[in-house]
């Protein structure tokens, strides 16, 4: 697992340098990354998930398939969420729990795809003494094209 | 309430219901997820971190990603869906932890269908529950069953 040995597993580093509840401001964007999506990474998604999905791992089958080749699950915004931001980014503070999400669908992310994300903290608010944050997110492909939508709600660490 | 297998939009009713996947839930298959997805927040891993209070909460070990019952959810509805299907949308909260040891499993019921002017989309009511019956999640789903000429029939 190449892309897992890349990427820093561990939350507690740079634990510090992340925004805290009061620190975030509502409405400013959130540094953000591009991300080749490459199949191994989609496969292991697969995996995960137990997706058996023949568009998304089997090229010959996807080659004759409605989307001429092979694509990503909806739901690979899950893994591009980490994917598109840095370390520092306040998603990853441990002990971040997520409360729900909502994703619209456009076009799938295909393998080979570089992938930006344009992210904010839209609000926070305090409800039964527990910190809330809600994200706004939006994954657009190297030609411009949105993938997908997605709002969601974080209740902070303390 | 009928268990739906055909996805022609003409023949779906309100109340119809479909069974997703089945999914075993282990400190293995959540470590695979933390892999697969890069979220490796502790509540996921360190069950001395998940000893300690959350606020008034305690979990008393590690449990498993939420947005692990968003991507079965999904699943769910992708298998179902024929070809020219389309997975539009998909909202959903936590009702309640999922961890080792638990079998879960998605399912959902049509709530209602609809035509616009250049297309036909139907909502799903959508549910996780364990093992016990218990919901772990709730939420919605919208698909896209594009009008064969383009527009509405």
């Amino acid at each position: 697992m190449a892309q897992a040995q890349s990427f820093e597993t561990d939350f507690w580093k740079d634990a510090n340098l992340r925004k805290s509840w009061d620190e975030i401001v509502p409405g400013e964007p959130r540094k953000t990354l591009p991300y080749l999506l490459t199949q191994e990474a989609i496969a292991l998604y697969c995996k995960a998930v137990g997706e058996t999905n023949p568009l998304y791992l089997d090229e010959k089958a996807a080659k004759a398939g409605p989307h001429g080749g092979l694509v990503a699950p909806p739901s690979i915004h899950i893994l591009l969420m980490f994917s598109c931001t840095p370390a520092d980014d306040w998603m990853r503070s441990p002990g971040t729990i997520n409360a729900g999400q909502s994703w619209s669908y456009n076009i799938h992310a295909r393998p080979g795809d570089t992938i930006r994300l344009e992210a904010r903290a839209l609000d926070k608010f305090i409800k039964r003494q527990r910190l809330f944050v809600v994200h706004d997110n939006v994954f657009f492909n190297q030609h411009g094209q949105v993938i997908c939508s997605g709002r969601g709600q974080t209740i902070r660490p303390l | 309430m009928t268990k739906t297998t055909t996805t022609d939009f003409d023949t779906l009713r309100d109340g119809d219901t479909i069974d997703g996947p089945t999914f075993a839930v282990s400190r293995e298959s959540i470590r695979l997820f933390c892999d697969a997805s890069l979220d490796y927040n502790p509540l996921h891993l360190d069950d001395d971190y998940m000893k300690g209070d959350f606020g008034r909460t305690n979990f008393g070990g590690i449990i498993m990603h939420g947005m692990n019952n968003f991507g079965l959810i999904s699943r769910m509805i992708t298998d179902w869906l024929p070809p020219e299907g389309v997975h539009r949308r998909l909202e959903t909260r936590w009702v309640k932890p999922v961890r080792p040891g638990d079998v879960i499993q998605p399912t959902a019921s049509i709530k209602a269908r609809q035509t616009t002017h250049k297309s036909r989309w139907v909502l799903l009511d959508v549910q996780v529950r364990n093992q016990k019956g218990e919901q772990v999640a709730v939420g919605e789903a919208m698909v896209e069953f594009p009008s064969p000429t383009g527009a509405a029939a």
